[in-house]
């Protein structure tokens, strides 16, 4: 698992590259923990590289999600494989978290 | 009497006889007409018995068993003396004491003679005995070479008995020079003191008394020989007893020897016992690591050992713990703050963790501190892990210390700290089993919460299957049958694995059994129940309040209303369920929404959970499962896939429910065949029947 960043004034981009399972879900919890990430607006991740996501992977993302609602920072998926894709369906996230198909989409949202 | 221990044997009968034999004739000689027997044995026979019972007498001791046991020197040579020794110088005191007191009964009479023969006797022993007893001290040790010296001088010895029975006296020259020589060889076997270094301080003094006590025993001999000679025509001249002269002097000079050698060793006597007490610290502290006592004890040891081996006056022992509660410090005979303000001063120059010693505290930056003390010691407790701590060693005067002692702490530093990786290796290995034993005992727990018994009726059938990748899953199941031939259906998927999921699949179940009771105040047969929607709304509520926040629970809950011949099913982010139609005959997913439990924690859940009615016919084959099916891996990393689990379906729906499970689960094993298995994998089968079980597929 490969984490890259991309920052600008009000975007934090993370290119998530590789599975995301309970060892790798640690690095990301640690990204998205860091306090300053609450005063961007927007925090995309690119899921193109992400081949395969766990319930720990999902976890992380869950976690976060309350604490980026209530600091106002959207959280948005772009690039998303269709497998990927559909681990987030059954669980129900697509109603909860907003999934796009390119990162022009993420960042008209 | 010793001789008389052992009355069977024949060497100690032939001793007595023989003794029998020389006090008859000695009588006899001494006084002629004794007893009414006229017959005067002549002098020569006197000395012949004499000469027989010496060699009778020293054969006996040589054939006794071994007398040194082990290197129990001290009590070799305390049997000596108070054995034979103390006997004979008893005697002879007492033989002594009456010529004093009666001067003029005793010269010439019998109890005269009779006391004399007995004392000759006595010192033939005492000599035997001293001279075999030296043998085991020169031999002690000793190389096969010293054997056969030692049997060589005993056959020169034995020769010169032989010399009392020639009838006339050689020259003075020549048996002068045979006596020098024989002196000689046991001056020279007199040189093997090698058991003088087996002794411990306090030994070599007894040691030292002991010996003297032997010299003063030959002394009252000779004294006494020397005084009584006159009186008496027993002992003859001096070639004529040169064996008895010649163990006397062995036996006198050993003992000499032996003294000095002691006596010169008395001042190194404390480096040997160090040295001793050194060997047994070190062994001491590798028997506590087999005997599995704790650290503290092995500090303890460590502390006390270096203490002792070093005669440190004072003394710490700093252990740093990996915590700040496991800090450890043990103080002989040293303040604290003396301690902490010479770890503070050495901590400035850098040398906190490092060997040092410093033989004069007085002319060194170390003046400051004012300490009682001359030299200090430190040496690290320390591995290529990790830095366990440091002892310090103080003494009064300067000058105290030497690269020996530093060695020889080096050695227990390194000791100890091998003691202490050992002991944690052993916790650790005695923690993982007590850990695994309870991962056994949860596994058990959670077994027994799998329903054994699958519910039956005539119809539908129910076929299950279920395995954890570890010891305690994240899958659950269960069965509730409700009233009016409605049966709830439960499965689900608790992220994560081990203990933790396991103790929330419990919680699920639980809640499962708690929400499905018949509400009390339900205005209306519907209301009896609660929907599978407001079972996952109540069924959330409760997790959130105590599930961690990265943790969610996925599941499905069917109602089978088999009166009616329907279902109600509601899924929180559980898998899809796949469903064979049989009135369409097509295989299809059921495509609901539907959230995970805990993922929201607020109000508003409801609105993410659906219900699905469906009234279902006969020969329908309801596939419900968790994501370990679904999931699992071949060797090229290609997951299973609801594609494929939906073919087997369309291959096996007209089995029974045990075969359609059977097909699905071979074709699976097919499929990840030498893979490791990632996760739990549960498999339901429920196929519907017709109200008459004969009518149906």
């Amino acid at each position: 698992m490969k984490i890259t960043q991309h920052a600008t004034d009000t975007t934090l981009t993370l290119a998530l590259n590789g599975e995301l399972d309970a060892s790798s879900s640690v690095l990301l919890d640690t990204e998205l923990s860091k306090p300053e990430i609450l005063r961007t607006q927007k925090v995309l991740i690119d899921c193109q590289q992400l081949n395969y996501i766990s319930s720990a992977g999902l976890g992380v993302f869950i976690s976060h999600l309350q604490t980026f609602q209530d600091a106002n920072v959207k959280l948005v998926f772009f690039n998303m494989q269709e497998k990927v894709r559909n681990v987030f369906e059954i669980l129900g996230l697509d109603s909860l978290m907003t999934i796009v198909p390119s990162e022009a989409d993420a960042a008209a949202v | 009497m010793a001789v008389l221990r052992k009355p069977f044997s024949l060497l100690s009968v032939a001793v007595l006889l023989s003794w029998l034999a020389l006090l008859a004739a000695a009588l006899l000689y001494a006084h002629p007409g004794l007893g009414g027997v006229t017959l005067s044995p002549p002098a020569g026979l006197v000395l012949v018995l004499q000469a027989l019972f010496t060699a009778v007498v020293f054969l006996y001791e040589r054939k006794e068993p071994e007398r040194l046991q082990g290197v129990n020197f001290i009590g070799l040579l305390q049997r000596l003396l108070l054995g034979p020794a103390l006997l004979a110088v008893v005697s002879v005191g007492v033989h002594q004491l009456l010529q004093v007191l009666w001067p003029g009964s005793m010269a010439g009479s019998v109890l005269h003679t009779a006391f004399y023969t007995f004392n000759v006797g006595l010192f033939v022993l005492l000599l035997a005995r001293t001279n075999y007893a030296w043998r085991a001290l020169v031999l002690f040790r000793g190389t096969e070479r010293l054997r056969r010296q030692w049997v060589a001088f005993e056959m020169m010895l034995g020769a010169t008995l032989l010399l009392r029975l020639l009838p006339y006296a050689p020259p003075v020259g020549l048996s002068a020079a045979v006596l020098g020589v024989l002196a000689a060889f046991g001056a020279y076997l007199s040189g093997r003191q090698k058991w003088v270094a087996y002794l411990s301080r306090r030994q070599k003094l007894e040691a030292v008394l002991l010996q003297l006590a032997v010299i003063g025993v030959m002394g009252v001999f000779v004294a006494y020989f020397l005084y009584t000679r006159p009186a008496f025509r027993l002992v003859g001249p001096a070639p004529q007893n040169a064996f008895l002269l010649l163990n006397a002097f062995f036996a006198g000079f050993y003992a000499l020897m032996g003294l000095l050698v002691t006596l010169f060793n008395l001042p190194t006597a404390g480096v040997f016992e160090q040295k001793r007490e050194e060997i047994l610290s070190m062994q001491r502290l590798t028997q506590l690591i087999q005997r599995g006592q704790t650290t503290d004890e092995v500090y303890q040891m460590f502390f006390d050992s270096a203490i002792q081996t070093t005669r440190a006056d004072a003394a710490w022992l700093h252990i740093e713990g990996t915590a700040e509660e496991d800090h450890f410090d043990l103080y002989h005979q040293l303040p604290g703050e003396q301690a902490y303000a010479i770890r503070g001063l050495l901590s400035e120059f850098n040398l906190s963790n490092l060997e040092y010693f410093n033989n004069d505290l007085t002319g060194s930056s170390f003046r400051r501190l004012k300490l009682p003390f001359g030299s200090l010691m430190v040496m690290p407790l320390s591995s290529s892990k990790r830095q366990y701590g440091n002892i310090y060693l103080l003494q009064e005067p300067v000058q105290a210390f030497d690269r020996e002692s530093l060695s020889i702490l080096q050695t227990f530093a390194s000791q100890t700290v091998l003691s202490i990786e050992n002991l944690q290796l052993i916790q650790a290995s005695l923690r993982t089993q007590r850990v695994q034993d309870e991962l056994k005992i949860a596994s058990a727990v959670q077994d027994s919460l799998i329903p054994k018994d699958l519910p039956i009726d005539n119809w539908f059938e129910i076929s299950s299957y279920a395995v954890a990748a570890t010891e305690v899953g994240g899958d659950f199941y269960d069965f509730l049958h409700l009233p009016g031939r409605r049966l709830a259906v439960l499965i689900g998927d608790v992220s994560g694995k081990g203990v933790t999921a396991a103790f929330h699949v419990a919680q699920m179940k639980g809640i499962f059994h708690a929400l499905m009771q018949e509400n009390p105040l339900a205005r209306n047969e519907r209301e009896k129940y609660p929907v599978p929607s407001q079972f996952m709304t109540q069924a959330n509520d409760a997790l959130g309040r105590c599930l961690e926040k990265s943790a969610f629970i996925t599941a499905s809950l069917y109602i089978i209303d088999y009166e009616h011949g329907g279902f109600v099913f509601a899924r929180a982010g559980h898998c899809h369920t796949l469903y064979y139609h049989s009135i369409k005959e097509e295989v299809s997913y059921f495509q609901t929404p539907g959230l995970g439990l805990g993922i929201i924690r607020h109000e508003g859940y409801e609105k993410h959970i659906k219900n699905q009615f469906y009234d279902y016919n006969p020969g329908d084959v309801m596939v419900i499962y968790t994501d370990g099916i679904v999931e699992a891996r071949d060797a090229a990393q290609n997951e299973y896939g609801e594609e494929r689990l939906q073919l087997m379906l369309e291959q096996s729906y007209y089995l029974n429910a045990d075969q359609i499970k059977a097909h699905i689960l071979a074709d699976l094993h097919e499929f990840t065949k030498g893979q490791p298995m990632h996760d739990d994998q549960t498999l339901l089968v429920i196929k519907f029947r017709s109200t008459q079980p004969e009518a149906g597929l």
